[in-house]
């Protein structure tokens, strides 16, 4: 039924393979070495961006103090991890709710600017009619190739706005381009440790911003 | 920092018991897909996430990977959507905590639906026996939703799904455990199922969808009954009705 050449992998494979014991033993140890390999990267990650965590994190925290709000995007499974993460800021468990909200969220938008323009403009034209100066943009990519993010970034960047991309493999052009404040490209091949890794530096942001919130309210007072 | 919790990854986000549960849920996932199922994915509180795991399976990331139906059902009435949804035979994955109403409501119904569920979620465990597979993350953490753990355990449930697809001997339907002397419509064992409309006049049954489709079933005994009554049946006659725990 597969026309996947991957039988070596499985010398045991024979369709008439009835016993699933050893099926289950090797599919719970291959989660096992999976979720290790995703929290070795997640550690790597932090150890890498950790300084520019705290530096992202401070900035977004003085721009929502101005009165700035948060615009997130991205592709597919990044579409999802960018609402997500906009979630987070806009509606926290705990600490202080930020106007955060994801671009690839309305079906209304996004079909209209794919069809009469195309795709590459479903987000950039979003941030032309939105965005402010003090605005924030984040945008989530595996490749940091992709060039509707890329177009959006760059429209952030000429409208003011703090530019931040989240990336993978080698970064893409996301990590050369001068338009992008902060990049943090997640080291590694596979998107799913990717987008592991990415949720948990976008996480570690969202908690250094409120820290810096809390510590700008709290200087504000004094 | 008060408002920073620690959920540095631990050297164990997946451990043993986890690690059986996934590849339990993977099994039977790959076993619903390989015999036509489609996966509707259901997340009140956490919306993306739903998203997320349908377009995992739709839109493989790794080339070559078959495309699977799967949807996300992200209507505001989860029961209404999921009933409407499912045919017998499809799968059910809620990402949501224990305390979710409308998820346990659609895992209450489930099986009158013929449907297999997958719970993920964190916190306190559901009651046992609410779902077929419970994939829990081992944390109370309220932020757990937004830090990449849900991310990786449906990544985890999709990749293993797929090693499955290279085992097809494997893939074949459990047969039901129905021999000759004990079966399930002779048997004194009552099967769910859930009202679709009242019996028309006092001579007809009530319409009555079970795992096995619909059928016209007597209510004489639990007297008058509304669409999304859950009953118990028993040879062609409704014995009990279900309490509301949840409402709907």
């Amino acid at each position: 039924m597969s026309g996947e050449n991957t039988d070596f992998l499985y010398p045991f494979i024979d369709a008439q393979e009835t016993d699933a014991a050893p099926l289950l033993a090797d599919l719970a140890s291959s989660a096992r070495g999976k979720a290790t390999e995703s929290a070795r990267l997640q550690a790597a990650s932090l150890e890498e961006w950790g300084p520019q965590i705290e530096e992202a994190g401070r900035a977004i925290a003085e721009r929502f103090a101005a009165g700035g709000r948060m615009y997130t995007f991205g592709n597919g499974g990044s579409s999802t991890d960018a609402e997500t993460l906009a979630s987070l800021f806009a509606r926290p468990a705990h600490g202080r709710p930020l106007a955060a909200r994801c671009l690839a969220a309305d079906q209304a938008v996004i079909t209209a600017l794919g069809n009469d323009i195309g795709f590459d403009v479903v987000f950039s034209r979003q941030l032309m009619a939105h965005a402010r100066p003090g605005d924030i943009a984040v945008a989530l990519s595996t490749s940091g190739s992709s060039e509707d993010l890329m177009a959006a970034l760059v429209e952030g960047r000429r409208r003011g706005l703090l530019t931040i991309g989240f990336s993978g493999h080698d970064g893409g052009r996301m990590a050369v381009a001068e338009e992008v404040d902060h990049c943090f490209t997640i080291r590694s091949q596979s998107i799913h440790r990717i987008q592991e890794s990415q949720a948990l530096v976008g996480y570690r942001l969202w908690a250094t911003a409120q820290h810096h919130l809390e510590a700008l309210r709290k200087g504000s007072a004094s | 920092m008060s408002t920073v919790h620690d959920v540095a990854a631990g050297p164990s986000l997946i451990d043993a018991d986890l690690s059986a549960d996934l590849a339990g849920a993977s099994l039977a996932l790959a076993r619903r897909f390989h015999s036509g199922a489609t996966l509707w994915v259901i997340s009140p509180q956490w919306e993306p996430h739903a998203h997320h795991v349908a377009v995992e399976f739709v839109h493989p990331v790794v080339v070559g990977k078959r495309a699977l139906p799967a949807v996300a059902l992200v209507a505001a009435d989860t029961v209404a959507e999921t009933r409407i949804a499912t045919r017998p035979g499809d799968v059910v994955i809620a990402v949501a905590d224990a305390a979710d109403n409308a998820v346990a409501d659609v895992m209450r119904r489930a099986p009158a639906w013929g449907v297999e569920t997958i719970w993920i979620g964190y916190g306190e465990r559901p009651p046992p026996g609410a779902s077929d597979h419970v994939l829990w993350v081992p944390t109370d953490d309220p932020m757990t939703p937004a830090t990449g753990r849900f991310v990786l355990m449906y990544h985890l449930l999709w990749e293993l799904t797929h090693v499955c697809f290279e085992h097809p001997g494997l893939l074949k339907a459990a047969e039901p455990e129905c021999a000759d002397d004990v079966c399930i419509t002779c048997s004194d064992e009552g099967r769910l199922g859930e009202v679709v409309a009242p019996p028309a006049d006092i001579m007809s049954g009530a319409l009555v969808r079970t795992a096995e489709g619909e059928e016209y079933v007597d209510t004489m005994v639990i007297g008058d009954v509304v669409p999304g009554d859950l009953i118990l049946i028993h040879g062609g006659a409704a014995l009990t009705r279900l309490g509301e725990e949840f409402g709907s």
